[in-house]
C-alpha cells in the first residue's frame, strides 16, 4: 500500500479517458449561470431575511400560543362553506370535463375536434383560477357561487386532459371488441371504454375534489367568501390569535378529507382490480 | 342455495348462480352522495347558494368584459416587463433553493433510502402539514408578518415546491426497483453513502422532473402572488383590476399565458430528454 | 492454505488485504425465522475450511439465499452464531457489522447495479467499508481508492467500459462489473448468490470460471449458490445440499452422484437440472 506501489500499477493499466460530455457541461454552466443571474437580479431584501428567524419565532408565539378558541364555530362554518364551493365545482367540473375529455380523446373524435378542445384546455391549465374568478365574479358577484364556477371552470384545464389521457390508456381490445360486433360510436364508448375507464375517472374525480379543497380557500382571499376571505379579514387586522385558529383548522380540515378521500380512492382503485381478475376467470 | 337447485331444472337446464346483490350498497352511496351535494347547497348552514337567476340575467356583463380582454390594450405592455420579469425570477428562485432542500428531505421521506420508520415518518408528517396549507394562504399571512415584496413571495414558492417535490419524488423513490441497495449494505456501506453513490444518481430523473414541474407551477402560482402583495405581476393585475381596465387585464392574461404555455413546453422537451 | 493467516486477528479498522490469507466460515446451530413463521434455516451446523471452493446446492425456497446473508450480516439468525475469520457476525452490530462485511464480498443474481450511474461508481460502492462518510458525500476518493477500483475492473476485463453507465451492459458484462465491486473490497471470503441464474449458458460459464479463478489465483474462500447440478461439479470442490432449511448432503462435489442431487432436490433428477456445455 505504499505510495510507489500504487503510482506503479497505475501506469500499468492502460484507463481510459473519462469522457467529456461538453454539451450536458455547456447547458448545465448555462442554467447556473440563469439561476444566479436570477438570484442577483431580484431584490432579495437581505435584511428582511437576516431577521426571518425571530419574526417567524414572535408571530409563530402569537398564533399558536393561546390560540382564539372562540372562533372556532365561525371558522367551522367558513370551512364548510369552502368546501361546498369545492365539492360543487368538483362536480361541474368534472361533468363538464368528462363531456369535453371523450371526445378529446384519440380514436374516438375527429382531429377538427380534437385539436381545438386540446388548445382550449391548454389555455385554461395555464389561467390561474384567481383570474378566472375576477372574470366570472362581473356574472355572479362576490359570492360563493362565483367560487364554484370558477372551480369548475378552472378544473376542465388539467381534468379533461387527464380524462382524455386515461381513455387513450385504455388496452384497445374492449372497444375493438364493441365495434367488431357492431357497435355505434356511443356504443362504444359505454360499453368499450367507460366499463375499463370508469373506475380511474372516479379516482381523479375524488382527486380534483382534493385540489378543490384547496384552491378554495385561495378564491376565498378575492372576497367570495368561505375560510380564505375569513382569513384575509383576520390577517389584515392583525389578530393573530384568530389567525392561528383559522390555520389550524386548515390543515386539519385538508388533512382529514385527503385521509377520507384518499382512502376511498384506493378502495376504487383495488375493487376495479379485484373485479377484473374475477373476470378473466 | 338448494332451493334454486331444486327449481331450476324444471325450468331450464342452466344451473345460473346467484346474481350478486350490489344494488343496496350503490343505493346507500348514492343516497349518501345525493345528501352531502344538497347539504353543500343549503345557504342557512353555509353552502353555496346556486344562483341561476343571476347568470340568466347577467350574462352579458361576463360577455362584454371577455370581449374587452379579447381586445388587448398594448400600450399597459412596457409597464409589464419589469414585474414580469420579476415573476420568472421568483419562479426560478424559489425552483432552485426548494431543489437543493427536496434532495435530502426525499431520500429521508422514502422507504428504501430511510429504513428508519421513525425520521421517515416524521418527514413525512411535516411535509403533509406543510402541503395542507393553500400557497395564497402562506403569502398573506407572510406579507402580514414581513412586509409587502417578493420575500414573502418566493418563501411561499419555495414552501409549495418543497411539499409537491419531496412527495412526488420519494413516492417515485418507494415504487422503484431498489437491489441495488443491497449490494451497497453488503459491501459494509452505511445508509449515507449508499444514498450518495446508488439512489441519488438512480433518483435523478425523477428529481429532475419534479423540480421542472415545480417550476411550471411556480410561474403560474407568482403571477398571482401579487394580488396579496407578495410580488411579481399581480400586482398590476390588482391594479388594472381595481380601475376596471380589463383591456389591460387582457394583455397582461395573455402574457402570462403565453409564459406558461412556453415554460411548459420547455420543460416537457426537457423531460423528454431526461428519460 | 496456512492456517496462520486465519488465526491472525486483525485490529478494528485495520486494512485486510488479500495477503493477510482466506478465512474459514462457521455455522453454530443456526436457526433463521422469517417474522411471517417461515423457517428457513433449521439448526445448521457447518465448517468452511479458509481457500475453499464450495457450492451450496439446493431448489429455490431451500434456504440457501438466507443462508448466504446470515454469513455476511443481512440476515440475522433467530438462533446460533456465524463466525467468518475473526468477525463474529452475529454479535457485530453498526460500524462494526459493516466493517466485517467490508472483508465478506458478495454478488448477487440479479448484479444489484445502479443502472444509471457508471460502472467506475458501482465498483467504487466496493470501497464503502473503507471510506470515511464525508468524503463518499463529497465524491472525493482517494488515489489508493481509484487503482484499487481500475485494477478490480481490469482484472474481469471491464476497464473498457469503466466510464460508460452499468445499465447499458449486457448481464455477463453487469455480474463482471458485479465481482468487480466485490474483488474492490479486497475480501477475504467472496459470496454469491445464483450468480449465473439469469444469464445465458455461455455467459454463466464463463463467470462460473471467473469465480473458480478468484479461488484459485487470489486463495479466497468461495461459497456459491446454484441450483443448477453440473455446475457444482465442474467447478467446484465440494458441495452442501440444503432442503427444507437442513443440510442433506455435505460431500465431494465431483463424486456426487444422481441420486445424492435426487435427495437434495427431494424429486427425480430433470432436464432442467443441468445447464449443458458451452
Amino acid at each position: 500500500m505504499t505510495a510507489t506501489a500504487t503510482t506503479a500499477s497505475a501506469t500499468r493499466l492502460a484507463i481510459p479517458a473519462k469522457p467529456r460530455r461538453l454539451a450536458v457541461r455547456a447547458a448545465g454552466w448555462a442554467a447556473t449561470v440563469v439561476i444566479l443571474l436570477a438570484f442577483w437580479d431580484i431584490d432579495l431584501e437581505w435584511d428582511k431575511i437576516a431577521g426571518l428567524p425571530a419574526d417567524l419565532a414572535h408571530y409563530g408565539a402569537l398564533m399558536f400560543s393561546d390560540p382564539n378558541w372562540s372562533m372556532l364555530g365561525e371558522a367551522a362554518l367558513q370551512t364548510w362553506r369552502s368546501v361546498s364551493m369545492a365539492w360543487i365545482g368538483a362536480i361541474l367540473g368534472v361533468v363538464l370535463s368528462t363531456l369535453l375529455g371523450i371526445p378529446a380523446a384519440q380514436g374516438v373524435g375527429p382531429a377538427w375536434v380534437r385539436l381545438p378542445l386540446r388548445v382550449i384546455f391548454a389555455v385554461i391549465r395555464a389561467m390561474p383560477e384567481v383570474l378566472i374568478a375576477i372574470l366570472i365574479l362581473t356574472v355572479t358577484g362576490l359570492t360563493p357561487f362565483t367560487g364554484a364556477l370558477a372551480l369548475a371552470i378552472g378544473g376542465i384545464g388539467t381534468h379533461a386532459k387527464w380524462t382524455y389521457e386515461t381513455i387513450e390508456a385504455v388496452p384497445p381490445g374492449t372497444a375493438e371488441a364493441v365495434r367488431a360486433s357492431g357497435g355505434s360510436l356511443v356504443e362504444v364508448i359505454r360499453w368499450g371504454l367507460w366499463p375499463v375507464a370508469a373506475p380511474e375517472l372516479m379516482s381523479l374525480a375524488l382527486y380534483r375534489f382534493e385540489i378543490n379543497v384547496r384552491t378554495s380557500a385561495i378564491l376565498g382571499l378575492i372576497g367570495v367568501g368561505g375560510i380564505g376571505a375569513m382569513l384575509t379579514d383576520y390577517t389584515q387586522h392583525r389578530e393573530w390569535d384568530t389567525v392561528g385558529v383559522l390555520i389550524i383548522v386548515v390543515i386539519v380540515v385538508t388533512m382529514v378529507i385527503d385521509a377520507i378521500s384518499g382512502a376511498i380512492r384506493r378502495r376504487i382503485m383495488e375493487g376495479a382490480k379485484v373485479r377484473g381478475v374475477e373476470r378473466q376467470h | 342455495m338448494t332451493a334454486a337447485d331444486a327449481a331450476a331444472p324444471a325450468r331450464t337446464d342452466l344451473a345460473i348462480p346467484p346474481r350478486p346483490r350490489t344494488w343496496p350498497k350503490a343505493v346507500v352511496v348514492g343516497a349518501a352522495l345525493v345528501a352531502f351535494t344538497v347539504a353543500t347547497t343549503i345557504p342557512a348552514i353555509g353552502g353555496v347558494e346556486i344562483d341561476l337567476a343571476s347568470i340568466a340575467r347577467n350574462w352579458t356583463n361576463g360577455l362584454d368584459r371577455i370581449g374587452q380582454m379579447l381586445t388587448p390594450d398594448l400600450s399597459i405592455l412596457p409597464r409589464t416587463w419589469q414585474p414580469l420579469l420579476e415573476t420568472l425570477e421568483m419562479a426560478l428562485v424559489g425552483a432552485a433553493i426548494s431543489a437543493v432542500l427536496a434532495v435530502p428531505l426525499s431520500l429521508w421521506a422514502a422507504r428504501p433510502t430511510n429504513p428508519n420508520g421513525v425520521t421517515r415518518r416524521a418527514v413525512r408528517f411535516v411535509l403533509n402539514v406543510v402541503r395542507a396549507v393553500p400557497d395564497l394562504v402562506y403569502a398573506t399571512v407572510l406579507v402580514a408578518m414581513v412586509g409587502v415584496g417578493t420575500l414573502p413571495g418566493i418563501i411561499t414558492l419555495i414552501l409549495f415546491d418543497v411539499g409537491i417535490v419531496v412527495k412526488l419524488v420519494s413516492e417515485a423513490i418507494d415504487s422503484a426497483d431498489a437491489q441495488y441497495m443491497e449490494a451497497g449494505r453488503a459491501a459494509g456501506g452505511n445508509q449515507t453513502q449508499i444514498n450518495r453513490v446508488t439512489a441519488l444518481p438512480q433518483s435523478w430523473p425523477a428529481i429532475a422532473s419534479q423540480v421542472l414541474y415545480s417550476l411550471e407551477l411556480n410561474v403560474r402560482i407568482s403571477a398571482i402572488l401579487g394580488l396579496v402583495g407578495a410580488g411579481g405581476i399581480g400586482r398590476l393585475i390588482d391594479e388594472m383590476r381595481g380601475f376596471y381596465r380589463y383591456d389591460a387585464l387582457g394583455t397582461i392574461v395573455l402574457e402570462i399565458l403565453i409564459v406558461v404555455i412556453a415554460i411548459e413546453i420547455a420543460s416537457n422537451l426537457l423531460r423528454k430528454r431526461l428519460r | 492454505m496456512s492456517d496462520t493467516a486465519a488465526a491472525r486477528r486483525p485490529e478494528a479498522g485495520d486494512h485486510v488485504s488479500p495477503a493477510s490469507g482466506p478465512w474459514p466460515i462457521t455455522l453454530d446451530n443456526v436457526t433463521v425465522r422469517y417474522p411471517n413463521g417461515v423457517v428457513a434455516l433449521k439448526d445448521v451446523s457447518l465448517s468452511i475450511g479458509a481457500g475453499e471452493m464450495v457450492a451450496v446446492v439446493g431448489l429455490s425456497g431451500s434456504g440457501k439465499s438466507t443462508m448466504i446473508r446470515t454469513i455476511n450480516g443481512l440476515v440475522q439468525p433467530t438462533q446460533g452464531t456465524v463466525t467468518v475469520g475473526p468477525h463474529a457476525m452475529t454479535s457485530l452490530k453498526g460500524a462494526a457489522l459493516r466493517r466485517a462485511r467490508g472483508d465478506i464480498g458478495m454478488i448477487f443474481q440479479s448484479f444489484n447495479l445502479a443502472d444509471r450511474t457508471s460502472v467506475y461508481r458501482n465498483a467504487m460502492v466496493g470501497r464503502f467499508s473503507h471510506t470515511p462518510t464525508w468524503r463518499t458525500l463529497l465524491g472525493i476518493s482517494t488515489a489508493e481508492d481509484r487503482d484499487i477500483v481500475m485494477r478490480a475492473l481490469a482484472s474481469v476485463g471491464m476497464l473498457e467500459k469503466v466510464w460508460g453507465r452499468a445499465g447499458a451492459l449486457s448481464g455477463g458484462q453487469k455480474q463482471r462489473v458485479a465481482i468487480a465491486r466485490a474483488l474492490a473490497q479486497e475480501p477475504a471470503v467472496m459470496l454469491a448468490d445464483e450468480p449465473v441464474a439469469s444469464l445465458d449458458p455461455p455467459t454463466a460459464h464463463s463467470v462460473m470460471a471467473d469465480l473458480a479463478d478468484i479461488n484459485a489465483d487470489r486463495g479466497l474462500t468461495v461459497l456459491v449458490n446454484l441450483h443448477l447440478m453440473d455446475l457444482a461439479r465442474q467447478y467446484t470442490t465440494r458441495m452442501i445440499g440444503l432442503r427444507a432449511g437442513e443440510v442433506v448432503y455435505d460431500g465431494p462435489a465431483a463424486s456426487a452422484t444422481d441420486a445424492d442431487f435426487e435427495q437434495i432436490y427431494g424429486r427425480p433428477v430433470q432436464q432442467r437440472d443441468r445447464l449443458g456445455e458451452k
